[in-house]
């Protein structure tokens, strides 16, 4: 077995890994803003940095300030009703996480869904938006629901909510500018008079660059969510001082094959606690989160 | 000569009033931090003393051969009533604790009662009160413990005695509470 390590050791090392990540993902978003700068007016970097900034930059911003709107419409999801008594007693174990981290109370959400799954969102700890699955306040015991709100509530507490809404925004522009570009060299063949004007092969390049940069941002995305992941199951053992609750609810989520289609969009499935769209138990680059098996092993060797 | 060693000094000086400033904040931040957990167990403390009046009016028209057992809960809460120190209002909530656990264990005998909404709604909000003491508890002993760890080690412990701080005590949770309550038939 691999060294055990203390909660707080996870936490530095995590914290560092993200800043290392997080760095890729501005530099990767700032090149492209200047590759499409540099596509549109062949070459005049500073027309095009005036030009694309603002966009850039605005984009994000107003993707950012309707984020928990977006994503709470993506899953559908509605404020928990306090006359059902399963989604009463959701909120009191909310409330209970939030007490054990010293948060305030985080909004609440249910999402119908036979599928058993918990994401949190918002800007910062004080907005914060939990939202839960009718089928895992269901098919949860009070320990396992404890436990995934206590996940929950470390994604909170570590500021998590805020990296992942940020990232989500820069992989939403890049992706946007991508397709941009991708579809005016379809329509109009790049023939719009640039002849002379820069260097054609460097225009070249930068086409090709911003055609394949959603892949990378996706993928530090995805890096980025897979490191938060860990971090927020140990910080949830230590506020219920007991991560056998989260192993077995991971453990039922594993089994638990619902029926019908997950709902909501694939952009936000690393918001969730594990991902609703498979069950992988092999660890790839294209996963939102990290084998369900490893994460079980880890609380287990807590 | 002399003019380095005066900016040498004047440098030494503000560095080590800075520190001195960060750790002051620090301090009384953390202490204002533990001021408020224990706000927030009480105020959890009074809202379960508050129920428990309701629970009582209830109960008594189902049980009327348990009268230990709600006496044992009136007896508890008015302790908790007339608690004064911190620990004695922890002594107080775990004995209300006990004397719950055991109501709630005899209660499963009273199917009539059990079907009633009301006393359903009590139970799910005494337990989420006790749940909520128990964390707030938890939290409270996790930021005296940061607080006391800050001024015993060092520097801050030689800032804490410039300030006249003590470490805070925290509270004793005892084991025996999260058994199971034995009932007697």
């Amino acid at each position: 077995m691999e060294k055990k390590l203390l909660v707080e050791d996870h936490i530095r090392r995590n914290k560092r890994q993200t800043i290392l990540v997080c760095s890729f993902m501005a530099i990767l978003f700032i090149a492209v803003v200047l590759s499409l700068g540099y596509i549109l007016f062949a070459g005049n970097i500073i027309i095009a940095l005036i030009f694309a900034i603002p966009i850039a930059v605005g984009y994000v911003l107003i993707t950012y300030s309707i984020s928990v709107q977006t994503v709470l419409s993506a899953a559908k999801a509605r404020p928990a009703n306090p006359a059902n008594r399963e989604e009463k007693l959701f909120m009191y174990k909310v409330e209970e996480m939030s007490i054990a981290a010293g948060l305030p109370m985080p909004k609440v959400y249910v999402q119908d869904s036979d599928n058993i799954n918990a994401f949190a969102t918002g800007k910062k700890p004080e907005e914060a938006v939990i939202c839960a699955t009718t089928g895992a306040l269901r098919k949860l015991k009070p320990d396992e629901l404890e436990g995934v709100m206590a996940h929950e509530m470390s994604h909170i507490k570590n500021n998590d909510i805020l990296i992942m809404t940020v990232t989500v925004a820069v992989v939403g522009a890049i992706a946007l500018i991508s397709e941009l570009v991708f579809w005016s060299l379809f329509w109009g063949g790049g023939a719009r008079g640039r002849k002379g004007e820069g260097n054609a092969i460097i225009i070249v390049l930068a086409i090709i660059f911003v055609i394949l940069a959603p892949i990378f941002s996706r993928l530090t995305y995805l890096a980025i969510s897979r490191k938060r992941e860990y971090l927020a199951d140990s910080n949830g053992a230590y506020l219920t001082r007991n991560p056998e609750g989260l192993a077995k609810a991971l453990e039922k989520i594993k089994e638990d094959h619902p029926r019908g289609k997950p709902k909501g969009s694939k952009t936000v499935a690393p918001l969730y606690i594990a991902n609703p769209f498979k069950s992988v138990s092999v660890s790839s680059i294209w996963s939102t989160h990290p084998p369900i098996d490893e994460r079980i092993k880890r609380l287990r060797s807590m | 000569m002399l003019l380095w060693i005066g900016i040498i000094v004047i440098i030494l000086v503000a560095f080590f009033l800075l520190i001195y400033w960060g750790f002051y904040n620090r301090i009384i931040r953390m202490e204002n931090r533990i001021d408020n957990s224990w706000a927030q167990i009480d105020v959890q403390l009074k809202r379960r003393a508050d129920l428990i009046p309701n629970l009582m009016e209830t109960v008594k028209g189902y049980m009327k051969h348990e009268k230990e057992v709600l006496e044992n809960v009136t007896k508890a809460r008015s302790a908790l009533m007339s608690a004064k120190s911190p620990q004695e209002n922890i002594d107080a909530d775990n004995m209300l604790t006990g004397a719950l656990k055991s109501l709630f264990a005899v209660a499963e005998n009273y199917p009539d009662l059990k079907a009633n909404q009301n006393f359903l709604q009590l139970q799910d909000e005494l337990t989420h009160t006790e749940d909520k003491i128990a964390y707030s508890r938890q939290h409270f002993n996790d930021v005296t413990l940061a607080y006391n760890n800050t001024i015993e080690t060092f520097p801050g412990l030689w800032f804490a005695k410039r300030m006249n701080r003590k470490t805070r005590d925290m509270l004793k949770i005892p084991e025996a509470d999260r058994e199971l309550p034995k009932v007697k038939f």
